[in-house]
């Protein structure tokens, strides 16, 4: 994808900066990025849109704290091929199977009862 | 403390004054201005014409000597600097310099030859990008050209810190995209230190990483660009709510019907004033054009 597929109005009220986190935002959740592809450099973006490129460094930091973007060594920022938004709840617990089978059979060599592991769980997890 | 303080200041900023006031015949241009540029900011100088705006630009780089106050330019007294310094920095002022009974060319590869770093191709390139014939002799050239030729000049020599006084006159829309492209990426990427000044704003918000507003000798507002406009809204109250506004804003203004316009600002917390959530009362974002009219007014 290149610069030219962002727009950028200096003289709104909304910092540039913000203007090109939404644009990420909605370009990639319509799909007209896809996961994977490359952004381009801050160098061709600030060029191509002559604004501060510590603008464009600032709003592809923020997509990437957001999960949207990552950032691939060596190649730049590319949108994540897994993106945190886009998982359901159910999803985000398969991740923690392993975990939870390891824990219980943890439990079950120490003979304990399930509800004082919970009790304890619960309270670690800040209820 | 303080004094260590100001010395580190004026040793590592490419630019420093303090205090600067001055005045022309009798009427004060400059009323106690205190500026540090860091490196590798972009600052962007605003204010009406007749702001003083050329006046703190060259008071800030000692080609004028202030009533009171000091300059320094990368930690030197700007009245006294050195060669080494002068080499380090370009200024494009607003009224082309002299050399005009050279041509563009000779102009270029005269100067050239005192700055270390000249980027002669740069010079070459841009000159012919920017329709400005190389033999022609610079007292031919109409003021805009002249200060084009003035700008590839003060570009060519790659300085550490840069000085464009209303660079925007004299370029049409295309080559002042160009222009804004060069400072943005130089200082983006060589930490080239800017300042200019300019009364198009969406240039500013372009290019600039800060903001100087300069009005009626004094800065007004001085903050980074993003942060303007998160920071300053627009508050509109009806006029029976008018004696709710809050005592602390920017500025004020009574419309025919009893409302009142004030431009407010968010406090530590980033809550707008309690007036703000009165019924009838309106928040606007404000561009930063817009926020100074509302304060130049």
């Amino acid at each position: 994808m290149d610069a030219s597929l962002f727009t950028i109005q200096p003289a709104a009220p909304e910092p540039i900066y913000r203007q090109l986190v939404e644009q990420l935002r909605r370009l990639i959740a319509g799909g007209q990025i896809a996961p994977g592809e490359l952004l381009p450099s801050v160098r061709e973006m600030a060029g191509f849109h002559a604004v501060n490129p510590m603008t464009v460094s600032r709003a592809y930091g923020i997509a990437e704290g957001e999960g949207l973007l990552e950032r691939l060594r060596g190649k730049g920022m590319a949108v994540a091929a897994t993106q945190k938004a886009s998982h359901t709840q159910h999803q985000r617990l398969a991740l923690l199977e392993p975990q939870l089978l390891e824990l219980a059979r943890h439990v079950r060599e120490l003979e304990l009862p399930a509800e004082p592991v919970l009790r304890r769980l619960t309270k670690l997890l800040g209820d | 403390m303080n004094a260590v303080l100001k010395d580190t200041v004026h040793t590592t900023a490419p630019l420093a004054v303090r205090g600067l006031a001055h005045c022309y015949e009798g009427s004060s241009v400059l009323a106690g201005v205190d500026l540090v540029l860091e490196p590798g900011s972009v600052l962007g100088l605003i204010g009406r014409n007749g702001a003083g705006k050329s006046t703190l630009i060259r008071a800030m780089l000692g080609l004028l000597e202030p009533l009171a106050g000091e300059a320094f330019v990368f930690g030197e007294p700007a009245l006294k600097l050195s060669d080494d310094s002068k080499a380090r920095l370009a200024y494009v002022p607003q009224q082309p310099e002299a050399l005009a009974w050279l041509t563009a060319q000779q102009m270029l590869d005269y100067v050239g030859r005192f700055y270390p770093r000249w980027d002669a191709t740069f010079a070459r390139k841009t000159l012919e990008r920017w329709k400005i014939a190389p033999n022609k002799l610079l007292a031919k050239l109409s003021p805009g050209e002249r200060q084009r030729v003035d700008l590839i000049r003060a570009l060519a020599s790659q300085p550490e810190l840069l000085v464009l006084d209303e660079p925007a006159a004299a370029l049409d829309p295309v080559a002042r995209r160009e222009l804004l492209r060069e400072v943005a990426l130089r200082a983006g990427e060589s930490g080239t230190t800017v300042l200019f000044s300019t009364h198009i704003v969406s240039d500013l918000e372009r290019v600039a990483s800060e903001i100087a507003f300069l009005h009626e000798g004094r800065l007004l507002l001085r903050c980074g660009v993003d942060e303007t406009k998160e920071r300053y809204a627009r508050l509109w109250l009806p006029a029976k709510m008018s004696a709710a506004a809050p005592d602390n804003s920017l500025s004020r203004r009574r419309h025919e019907d009893g409302s009142l316009s004030l431009v407010v600002e968010r406090d530590a917390y980033g809550q707008w004033p309690e007036a703000a959530k009165l019924p009838g009362a309106r928040i606007d974002a404000l561009g930063l054009e817009d926020l100074f009219v509302e304060i130049a007014e």
